[in-house]
């Protein structure tokens, strides 16, 4: 066991390091950013300086390994665009992204796991049937076309949410629905089918033999079994969730990581870029391997193994 | 739903499916056939006609779904928007199929370095959200349709190459490879006589599960404006520019969004069905 989870925490710090230097390297093939940054018809010597200021001038492997020995050192680079240090920008920007995260991450276990368990307990019921035709909808609206929907209803229709910015609390409602529906959705799904899986079983009718009570059997017994193939989709979840948090905050104007990294991107603005690109394949390689660590916590059969 | 008629008819297609099926072959048509039906040049914009309302709204209007705030017929640019939607999802589909199956049979059947390459070149990709790899690509390659492509070919590989790779490991143990190899057979005869046979039920319903998702990765990075140039246009550009008329036309978002999800809800709603149909043994309670 020890073992595996020394592997598995290798693998997570080598897939991250592989995904910085692809992206580093993909980004400085594609032109000189001094061209981009400087107006048509700028000075050679003004290009060069400019060219010494941003560390261009140097061969691209030094870049590399100035900008990678700059991330154990705190030196995470100088914004093209905006002259800053880019952890400085990051910093800003973490909160809105985080917390808006993590409201949408606990509202979809807290609102999907009760709504599949619910619909497998009633199976081929209305409730059922009702709920499982919602979640195929929820799990097809594209999060821009629900973000788009629910300004032109809450906001413009009815006038009681703001369309977009952040501060309040009335600020994160439509955010926060844009993004869970589609999570909330799947996770329904997912435990329906998994807890239907579970619930024919002979050790249920076994625990019912001894006069359990039909919720502590599902919840106790059942739900703990079924819960597996669920955790494993948390984390790809999550991973959709970080991208769909672009598009929600470009609808909602939301002063996130996502903003900021696609107008980077779009000013090719290559230490943000890469600096985002890293702290994303970072959170979702942990929230993976945390995934693959509590599998062993839940069942037994792979702890031993 | 429908399952006992299902049971009744093993190979008979509900109506709910057999409709579904019609509607999609109906849109997708009349879109790839666009500049058949509706030769005009998507640039040309006409100022007097800005803004025209629907003629479900206004019957005296001639325009059937409205013009935009170029004085464009909307529901001609809808049909290009869906033909450009449907012919990028579907050119990155067959693209990432082809290249998932053939690093899938490369990693099945040579195993030990290889394999272990293969699936850490899968988590890798797994560790960067679709959006971003697209963003990334759209930034460095420029907003074109064929980086679209580029975009659904590295993002929708991994799966394809995970279900062939898990089937060939499940194959591999069969007894009638074993009969054919000990026959004499050499690799690439196993491939394409045995395995490719035995995988293409579960390879197409993973493809048909996925071209939705592709159409909706599509209409994300246009509605970003990451996906295709002006005056090139597809839903998600619709949907973008509509956005800002929103509070007085409602509908040049609205019309765009709703076709969005009718695709992607045709597509998903067969590809549930043809798994039912065609892989039972995926076959999920319902």
């Amino acid at each position: 066991m020890k073992r595996y989870v020394l592997m598995r925490v290798l693998k997570a710090i080598f897939t991250i390091w592989a995904v910085y230097t692809l992206v580093f390297f993909l980004t400085r093939v594609t032109g000189d950013p001094v061209d981009w940054l400087t107006q048509a018809g700028a000075s050679d010597s003004a290009k060069e300086t400019l060219r010494r200021n941003l560390g261009l001038d140097l061969p691209l492997w030094e870049q590399y390994v100035k900008s990678f020995v700059g991330l154990f050192t705190g030196d995470t680079g100088t914004s093209y665009y905006y002259s800053r240090e880019v952890s400085d920008l990051f910093a800003e920007r973490i909160w809105p992204t985080v917390s808006l995260g993590s409201i949408v991450f606990v509202v979809t276990i807290v609102v999907g796991l009760p709504l599949g368990v619910l619909a497998a307990v009633k199976h081929n019921s209305l409730l059922d049937r009702l709920t499982m035709s919602l979640a195929v909808i929820g799990s097809t609206l594209p999060n821009f076309v629900l973000g788009i929907l629910l300004i032109f209803i809450f906001a413009l229709t009815l006038r009681v949410l703001p369309s977009g910015g952040t501060g309040t609390v009335k600020n994160y409602i439509m955010p926060i629905i844009a993004l869970s529906v589609g999570p909330i959705a799947s996770v329904a799904r997912l435990t329906r089918s998994s807890l239907l899986d579970v619930i024919g079983n002979d050790y249920l009718d076994f625990v019912r033999s001894k006069g359990m009570r039909e919720w502590k059997v599902v919840i106790k017994h059942g739900l703990r079994n079924a819960l597996i193939p669920v955790i494993t989709i948390l984390g790809s979840q999550l991973s959709a969730l970080i991208g769909g948090s672009v598009v929600v905050e470009t609808v909602f104007a939301w002063p996130g990581i996502g903003t900021l990294i696609v107008t980077s991107a779009q000013q090719r603005d290559f230490p943000v870029v890469v600096f985002g690109v890293l702290v994303i394949a970072a959170s979702v390689t942990f929230v993976n391997l945390l995934v693959d660590l509590s599998y062993g916590l839940l069942d037994p059969r792979i702890r031993k193994s | 739903m429908g399952k006992q008629n299902k049971m009744k008819k093993r190979w008979g297609i509900p109506p709910m499916i057999l409709f579904l099926m019609v509607t999609f072959v109906i849109i997708v048509g009349a879109a790839l056939l666009a500049p058949v039906l509706a030769p005009v040049d998507l640039g040309a914009t006409d100022l007097t006609q800005r803004l025209a309302k629907p003629s479900f709204l206004d019957p005296t209007s001639p325009y059937l779904m409205g013009t935009d705030n170029l004085g464009r017929d909307v529901a001609v640019r809808l049909l290009y928007a869906i033909r450009s939607t449907v012919l990028i999802s579907f050119t990155g589909m067959v693209i990432a199929t082809a290249l998932g199956t053939a690093l899938g049979i490369i990693s099945g059947l040579a195993g030990g370095v290889t394999d272990v390459i293969i699936s850490f070149l899968t988590d890798v990709r797994l560790s960067v959200p679709t959006t971003f790899i697209g963003i990334i690509l759209a930034c460095i390659l420029g907003a074109r349709p064929a980086t679209t492509v580029l975009v659904i070919t590295i993002t929708g590989w991994s799966s394809f190459c995970r279900l062939v790779r898990s089937q060939i490991f499940q194959l591999k143990k069969a007894a009638f490879i074993e009969a054919s190899r000990s026959m004499g057979a050499s690799g690439v005869r196993i491939v394409f006589e045995h395995i490719l046979v035995n995988i293409a039920s579960p390879l197409i319903v993973q493809a048909t599960m996925e071209l939705s998702g592709f159409i909706l990765l599509e209409s994300t990075l246009s509605f970003l404006g990451l996906g295709i140039e002006p005056p090139g246009t597809s839903l998600g550009v619709m949907v973008s520019n509509g956005r800002d008329y929103m509070l007085t036309h409602w509908w040049l978002a609205m019309i765009p969004s709703v076709v969005i999800v009718v695709l992607i809800l045709q597509i998903s709603l067969v590809g549930d069905w043809l798994r039912d149909k065609l892989d039972p043994k995926l076959k999920r309670i319902s």
